[in-house]
């Protein structure tokens, strides 16, 4: 009998405790179920700054440093000296590079020699609306101070708030990380033109619009509002021209109805509209965007790295990564496929050069026929030609990639854009020769400082006023953005500072 | 020292046996199709080609890769495949978006016309009446495929990006 019960008792000591270390495995296993199923919060402001969620998202976090690649300084004015004269007047006509990477969005915002030297928060050329697209501080500055308030007032008034990069918020829920759009134009754009909105799309047409709500053409709607103090205000709000349609001719209407006009060229007087970039737009005309191709889908490719998938943050060029982008669904060799893209290329430089120095000479003609005496009233048709051909050839090559996104509808503004300008210098012709002028050639046009100092722009004097801001005012607003603790400035370390028009040497900043 | 080397040779006997075993090495003999998806990097070309009509059919992977009509020319053709596909399986050289080799297109091409044999010999009959054959601009010696793009294996295909081929079954 003895035996049995200690038999027992040992038997059942045994199963207690490999119970108890099995409900604890149990629990600590119940545990990691939690932890693992939980979305990363990335609160406060914390969810600005890209480097925060770098510790979730590593992977699309590292690729999209490496948009860092995309950093060459390309001078556009230097390869196209018509461009200063065909926007006098304006800021473009002051400087305009390529476009580079995601990362460096500030930078070249800073930098520019468009968005001036201001020397407090209250001064300089640009509104706070040319910060919009640059960052996801914006979000935090429009939740903040209100978006009437955000957009009203000079650029500069942000500057030591408006650090990081567009990145990871811009696009993406800090609680769940689906795509999300964070700025309101998008959305009042999309009902405008009878669209459903982002919310109402499909997950495939979301791959696309959180591109859109930056890569579109806009303009700067004057909204007059009254604060809680009673002041009267003015914002300039973006805003998207699609009421009649996404292409050139529904936004020209829009335009010509509203009464909007960019700019008036400082050589001929002319109102023109200037394009910005109607990347999504062009896209949706063309051949992949018919087809429901996403912007995703070409250049965020999806990407294997060991066992994992994600899709590459890289944004870049899709020819650098053809076999993820182009091959999924096409069977033409790489080769073939560049040898097809550099053809669009070309056909398309041609009517975009033709076009350009049509527009350019008109310009300069109509200059001339200002100082033999043509009257405003002689001219109006002339400007009005200038005015819509200028339109269509910039909306045609304003978002770069079109040529290839939409080939077809890039020659069509082209060519009608040729034929605008054309009609005006046929016009001019006339109006010359009535005020006795019969063989005027415009002068020349091949070389950026002599085309800017048509513009009446003085190059130096903008350089050194743009270098004394970075030596003075930029180097404040870092030091407040970090003490503030909003900026991350170690996870910019390194970053090349070069400009068009200047370089770093150790930290100090030296005219080219 | 005799003692020594039995053992070791017995060791990598045994050794050998677990590397037959880890590697499904005997599967690689059979014509079912699972086989083909013991690496991950063929699920994609499993899932578009058992969503497809020659899937539904039940035409295996072989059926159209391997010659079909000669024993030798079966097996040389699965070593030669069986060699490259792991060199770049085991080294990670393959590509996303992988394209069949031009000995691989050969063999197929001839299991199409072998299966499709009467509707291929109309359309032989037909274009040798009417084809041109001297003229350059006629285009001869393209495959089924460059017109039937999406037979077997869909529209997009590539490791990343085909869909549907997450959670294959028959690979859990």
């Amino acid at each position: 009998m003895k035996s049995k019960f200690t038999f027992l008792l040992i038997g059942s000591l045994i199963a207690i405790v490999t119970m108890a270390l099995l409900s604890a495995n149990i629990s600590e296993r119940k545990t990691e179920k939690v932890e693992l199923n939980k979305t990363p919060e990335i609160s406060g402001t914390d969810q600005y700054k890209n480097d925060e969620w770098q510790k979730y998202y590593p992977r699309q976090y590292s690729s999209w440093m490496k948009t860092k690649e995309s950093g060459d300084i390309l001078d556009l004015l230097k390869e196209y000296p018509q461009l200063p004269i065909i926007w006098a007047g304006y800021g473009f006509a002051k400087d305009y590079n390529a476009p580079r990477g995601h990362y460096y969005a500030i930078q070249s915002n800073t930098n520019t020699l468009r968005t001036g030297a201001p020397v407090d928060g209250k001064t300089g050329p640009m509104p706070t609306a040319c910060w919009t697209c640059k960052s996801p501080d914006v979000i935090r500055m429009i939740e903040r101070d209100g978006e009437l308030e955000y957009f009203t007032g000079k650029w500069a008034k942000y500057g030591s708030e408006i650090k990081n990069s567009i990145g990871c918020a811009n696009c993406h829920n800090n609680e769940t990380a689906e795509l999300r759009v964070s700025v309101p134009h998008l959305n009042r754009g999309l009902i405008a033109a009878g669209l459903p909105t982002f919310e109402e799309s499909t997950h495939q047409v979301k791959r696309s619009l959180v591109c859109a709500a930056c890569h579109s053409e806009y303009y700067f709607k004057k909204n007059k509002w009254t604060d809680a103090d009673g002041k009267e205000k003015l914002a300039k709000v973006v805003t998207f021209p699609w009421k009649y349609g996404l292409n050139s001719e529904g936004m020209e209407k829009y335009y010509d109805e509203v009464g909007h006009t960019d700019f008036v060229n400082k050589i001929s007087k002319t109102p023109i509209l200037k394009t910005q970039h109607p990347g999504y737009e062009m896209h949706l005309t063309g051949i992949h965007g018919q087809k429901g191709v996403a912007c995703a889908d070409c250049h965020m490719p999806y990407t294997q790295e060991g066992s994992v998938k994600y899709s590459d943050h890289q944004l870049q060029n899709p020819l650098n990564t053809m076999d993820r982008s182009c091959m999924n669904c096409h069977r033409e060799s790489e080769a073939k496929l560049k040898g097809i893209v550099k053809q669009k290329y070309v056909r398309k430089t041609q009517l975009h050069i033709i076009t350009m120095d049509n527009l350019a000479k008109a310009h300069l003609e109509t200059a001339k026929a200002m100082e033999v005496g043509a009257t405003d009233e002689e001219l109006k048709a002339v400007r009005q030609d200038i005015r819509t051909g200028q339109w269509k050839w910039d909306y045609a090559v304003a978002s770069h990639g079109a040529f290839f996104h939409a080939p077809e509808e890039v020659l069509r503004n082209l060519s009608v854009a040729n034929e605008y300008a054309m009609q005006a210098r046929i016009k001019l012709v006339g109006v010359l020769a009535k005020h006795g002028v019969m063989d005027y050639a415009a002068p020349d046009f091949d070389d950026k400082a002599a085309s800017q100092k048509l513009a009446g722009l003085d190059f130096d004097k903008m350089v050194e006023a743009k270098l004394e801001f970075k030596r003075t005012l930029e180097k404040e607003w870092n030091k407040t953005a970090v003490s503030n603790k909003t900026w991350n400035q170690d996870a910019f370390k390194g970053t090349d500072n070069e400009t068009a028009y200047s370089k770093t040497v150790n930290g100090e900043y030296i005219r080219k | 020292m005799k003692k020594t080397a039995i053992s070791l040779f017995v060791f990598a006997l045994l050794f050998f046996g677990y590397i037959v075993q880890q590697s499904q090495m005997t599967s690689y003999l059979s014509k079912d199709p699972k086989a083909c998806i013991n690496c991950h990097v063929m699920n994609t070309q499993y899932a578009t080609w058992q969503h497809s009509s020659h899937g539904v059919a039940g035409v295996a992977c072989i059926e159209c890769h391997l010659p079909t009509d000669n024993f030798f020319e079966k097996y040389y053709a699965k070593s030669v495949d069986g060699w490259n596909h792991s060199v770049a399986f085991t080294n990670g050289t393959y590509d996303p978006a992988m394209k069949i080799s031009d000995y691989g297109a050969e063999r197929v091409q001839k299991n199409c016309i072998s299966c499709h044999a009467s509707m291929v010999s109309e359309i032989k009959s037909n274009s040798d009446k009417y084809h041109n054959y001297t003229d350059p601009e006629v285009e001869t010696g393209r495959k089924c495929w460059d017109c039937h793009k999406s037979v077997p294996h869909g529209k997009v295909r590539s490791i990343t990006t085909t869909p549907y081929n997450l959670g294959i079954k028959e690979n859990k």
